[in-house]
């Protein structure tokens, strides 16, 4: 079976994608493997009867002469060639497929110019009404409109949403709300599950004939179904209205963990629903069992995790393809826990968190931007569609309306958030050191949303065990619109109206860094002389092994002994100077940058408000002949593009460029006090500028991961220097001068050696790629891609420096 | 001898630790002064530390802060500290609590205080207590941190880095003013804070 299995993958695929698209294939049912329906392989000449028109592959006019020939045994006139044709089946699936999509991202871009609306109206509940519209549509033109498959669900649109919520989980408040957020998703969850299914069942044997029948353990399996709190609605809400911190991940964190809860209480409840009698040996095995799928899964991950980190340490060779490790592993993780029904996305969160430090202090700073955009860009699709299919499912299911049912769902789930929000509360805020206010609470309660997941849980019941699902369904519906709908609309009035603290949005500065490292080793201290082993303690612990053993096992070269500390501060100075490249160069500067360089030489000298002294004439020009004459030596080589490598950019000459003059300047400053000297201003309107400052997407060029290259990179900017100083062709940046310019130490990427001598500065256009001096050939090397950095936060924008 | 500093370690600790929780509990100031008063006259053996107690933890010895910290407890030219001394370091780091942050409003501002804790941070820079952190006190600190693998330069740039981000009265060193309002998003309440659940 399971070699079969493999073979009829890419076949399995497809054929599971079939039944999601309309048209006269099977009906939309709970089995997990759909039948093949249309038995016509591609490119089968039988197949001229069902294709209405002549195929337009070569292959089939001639077949079909033939066929026709061998059939029918007596010539027929010869059709002519096809030169057009028409062959829909052919390319059906991957067509309706990609046309989801489409109108997925689509509806994306058009909530955006239809800002009025999205400010409203969170853009979870347009895109499901846009599903419910589409679903509508298809019904109206009588064809069956698909529904979301679990399976469909589960293996391809949920995966990229947990990677992404994983691998850019906030480590720091993620591990100190720990406690808080396990027990909101463990017992939460529990108490929720139980609390709803205990209610249901007496409302359905008070509630009718129509519900008696509906036993314990069906209601119960109810109640664990809906209890979840869904982290694909959660994100799509929270993500708008920009909560604090602390509330966000306490709700998200909640969100992921509580998967292994409903994972087990779902198959529990499932497999007992069978048995003739549950005993207290099946409740024992139970509870078990949820150790077994939450600790299993996150024991699959960090495997997986280790693996990934462990690969991305060779892969300096194949930049190219770094980030296909990252999700293949991740997504391994996720299918591997699947296989042996362990919790999936605690997998993925434990494999994403684990192999992050790691790949990313190994990976070129292109594959991590790669992975941060390639991750956004699934896990947003994802996300839309699902809310679509979810409009689409509500039309398109068979549903079974009972008000009793319904009502009391919806009631008691509110009921038993809120109750379990505030015992729970009382009972945490007890160890907290900070405590959760009253507003806290409530943004707690109010944002616990259900959403996709449960739906795919109970589309994934059996019809023979549990002939309610679709009043099941039903309801569950109602729930998610309701808390999509009304809850997701309402919150953020109602976090303006409460005056809940909002995220902050600045960025970590580097002030931040040092205190915060600061106040953990003191925090270390204090606990140790109080023999109190908090978290600091542990935390310490673990930085201490991870320094000495794990990091040097995972991190390839040099970048195993990085203090963290450097790392983030030279994070932060590429970040500024590819600001300032996109700015428009270094006339901008602003005087409090100037001032830190010039109190190096000349604390008396007071810096100017504005941009620094313009150069005089004769030292312009003594510049020009000096780059001039050290240009002539050097010769452009541009390697051949190749699959394998990438293009260098012509920005990354640019900055490079300024990088270099920066780095010069500041050297010379070193030895010589002197005055002021700027690039020319005009230099800054170049064209390469300009392209450099429309260019959207800045990636930012590290250094050789070498020691001795760092401190020329993260030089403060141009700083006030002699012009006789600037004797660039002698100077050699101190780490570079060691670097051999030899091509096989470059990595693929940035390979552009400084193109053809032009005057560089006589007439201030610089073709890309022209370098004005000498050694920034050897820089560009030391610059040239591979350099990764850990990055502090994702997604936040580059502070200006010095604004 | 590892054994033997074990034993003494664990001689001082629950000494330490015992004072520590004495410190934390939420009496009131009167009833500990009239705790510690009993305990300094019943054990006067014990009621004095010196520098070699707080060295004996093998942790401290690790910690790049090892020595500022000890050094923290004791006042100004002294070489041993009392339990006053000792409770009075320690009182900062205990949690703020809600009810306290209404009450005593016209009195001195307890030793938790966000300010306070702030304060008994800035001190561990501030070596010379001139009030300011200026560039060396700061590169101290992080060639502390940061270990020896990286270059004075480097660090020199991080360090003007560090002053020029928080400077704002453009006095190239960091006031306590400029401290607290560089650390004014990090939830400095929850950082500074010890629960000591003993």
């Amino acid at each position: 079976m399971g070699a079969a299995a493999l073979r009829a993958l890419p076949w399995a695929l497809l054929l599971l994608l079939g039944p999601l698209l309309p048209g006269q294939r099977l009906q939309a049912d709970a089995t997990r493997v759909s039948e093949p329906t249309w038995e016509q392989p591609w490119g089968e000449p039988g197949g001229i009867t069902a294709a209405p028109l002549a195929t337009a592959q070569e292959v089939h006019p001639l077949n079909k002469q033939h066929h026709n020939h061998s059939a029918e045994g007596h010539p027929k006139p010869r059709k002519a060639f096809p030169v057009l044709g028409i062959d829909y089946s052919h390319v059906r699936i991957p067509f309706e497929i990609s046309l989801w999509i489409l109108l997925a991202c689509l509806m994306k871009m058009g909530f955006h110019v239809m800002s009025s609306v999205s400010k409203v109206v969170p853009e979870s509940c347009l895109l499901i009404v846009v599903g419910l519209l589409v679903g509508g549509l298809i019904k109206a033109v009588g064809e069956k409109p698909p529904i979301l498959k679990s399976d469909i669900f589960f293996l391809f649109l949920l995966p990229p949403i947990i990677l992404d919520a994983g691998y850019f989980l906030p480590l720091r408040q993620f591990t100190e709300n720990l406690g808080t957020i396990l027990i909101f998703a463990v017992v939460g969850t529990l108490w929720n599950a139980f609390f709803l299914g205990g209610l249901m069942y007496a409302v359905c044997q008070i509630g009718g004939s129509g519900l008696n029948h509906i036993g314990l353990l069906a209601n119960l399996l109810f109640g664990s179904i809906i209890s979840a709190v869904d982290p694909v609605a959660v994100l799509a809400v929270f993500e708008e209205i920009h909560i604090n911190e602390l509330l966000h991940i306490l709700v998200f964190g909640e969100s992921l963990l509580n998967d292994a809860v409903t994972v087990v209480l779902y198959h529990l409840f499932e497999e007992f629903a069978n048995f003739e009698q549950v005993t207290i040996i099946d409740m024992v095995l139970g509870f078990l069992s949820f150790f077994v799928v939450s600790l299993g899964g996150v024991f699959v991950g960090v495997i997986y995790g280790l693996i990934a980190a462990f690969t991305s340490r060779f892969t300096s060779n194949i930049r190219v393809i770094e980030p296909l490790f990252v999700f293949l592993y991740s997504y391994m993780a996720y299918l591997s826990a699947e296989i042996f029904h362990l919790s999936g996305i605690m997998a993925l969160i434990a494999s994403g968190v684990v192999m992050r430090p790691y790949v990313e202090a190994n990976i070129s700073h292109k594959s991590h931007t790669t992975i941060k955009y390639f991750l956004k860009m699934w896990s947003s699709v994802s996300e839309t569609l699902i809310f679509i299919f979810l409009g689409v499912s509500t039309v398109a299911g068979q549903h079974y309306w009972n008000w009793t049912f319904v009502i009391s769902t919806l009631l008691f789930c509110l009921i038993a958030r809120v109750l379990g929000v505030l015992v729970l509360t009382w009972f945490i805020n007890k160890f907290r050191i900070v405590k959760l206010t009253p507003k806290d609470q409530f943004i707690i309660a109010y944002g616990g949303l259900r959403g996709a997941i449960a739906f795919s849980l109970c589309y994934l019941l059996d019809y023979e065990h549990f002939n309610m699902r679709d009043m099941f369904l039903t309801a569950i519906i109602t729930v998610i619109f309701f808390t999509v709908f009304v809850q997701g609309m309402t919150i953020r009035p109602l976090v303006d109206l409460l005056a809940v603290k909002k995220k902050q949005e600045t960025k970590r500065s580097i002030n931040e860094e040092i205190h915060t490292q600061f106040l953990d080793h003191l925090l270390t201290g204090i606990e140790d002389i109080c023999g109190h082993y908090g978290h600091h303690h542990w935390k310490d612990k673990l930085n201490r092994f991870n320094k000495k053993y794990v990091k040097k096992c995972l991190i390839a070269g040099e970048r195993s002994k990085e203090p963290q500390l450097i790392a983030f501060y030279h994070k932060m100075e590429m970040k500024q100077a590819i600001e300032l490249v996109e700015s428009g160069g270094l006339g901008k500067i602003p005087s409090t940058i100037s001032a830190v360089s010039i109190q190096n030489i000349s604390p008396k000298t007071l810096p100017d408000s504005n941009a620094l002294s313009a150069l005089s004439k004769d030292k312009e020009d003594e510049i020009r002949k000096i780059l001039r004459s050290n240009l002539q030596k050097t010769r452009q080589r541009l390697r051949s593009y190749n699959r394998h490598t990438l293009v260098a950019d012509p920005y990354e000459d640019v900055w490079n460029q300024m990088l270099m003059k920066r780095q010069k300047m500041q050297q010379a400053e070193l030895q010589l006090q002197n005055a002021y000297l700027t690039v020319p201003a005009n230099r800054i309107d170049s064209p390469t500028m300009s392209r450099a400052r429309i260019g959207s997407d800045p990636l930012a060029y590290e250094p050789k991961p070498d020691s001795e290259n760092l401190p020329i990179i993260t030089i403060d900017p141009a700083s006030p220097q002699s012009p006789e100083s600037m004797d660039l062709s002698n100077e050699v940046p101190k780490g570079c001068g060691g670097l051999p310019p030899s091509p096989e130490e470059d990595e693929e990427g940035l390979v552009m050696r400084p193109k053809e001598p032009s005057s560089p500065g006589t007439d201030d256009v610089f073709t890309p790629g022209t370098s004005d001096s000498p050694s920034s050939q050897r820089m560009l090397r030391c610059l040239s891609d591979p350099g990764p950095r850990q990055e502090p936060e994702e997604g936040e924008p580059f502070i200006p420096k010095g604004q | 001898m590892r054994k033997s500093k074990r034993s003494r370690r664990r001689r001082a600790s629950p000494t330490v630790r015992s004072l520590a929780c004495t410190v934390a509990s939420p009496a009131s100031t009167k009833a500990k002064m009239a705790l510690l008063d009993l305990f300094i006259r019943t054990c006067c053996i014990l009621a004095l530390l010196s520098r070699e107690d707080f060295q004996r933890i093998p942790e401290l010895a690790i910690n790049p802060l090892g020595d500022r910290i000890i050094n923290a407890f004791f006042s100004e030219g002294e070489d041993q500290v009392n339990f006053r001394g000792f409770m009075r370091t320690l009182a900062h780091f205990r949690p703020i609590e809600d009810n306290e942050k209404s009450k005593d409003q016209n009195g001195p501002e307890p030793l938790n205080s966000r300010s306070n804790k702030l304060h008994f941070a800035f001190r561990l820079y501030d070596l010379d207590k001139d009030d300011k952190i200026s560039r060396d006190e700061l590169l101290q600190v992080l060639r502390m941190m940061v270990g020896v693998n990286i270059s004075d330069e480097q660090l020199g740039s991080i360090a003007d880095r560090t002053i020029q981000e928080a400077d704002q009265d453009g006095d190239c060193a960091i006031s306590f003013a400029e401290f607290v309002k560089v650390l004014e998003k990090v939830d400095v309440e929850q950082k500074m804070s010890i629960r000591f659940l003993h």
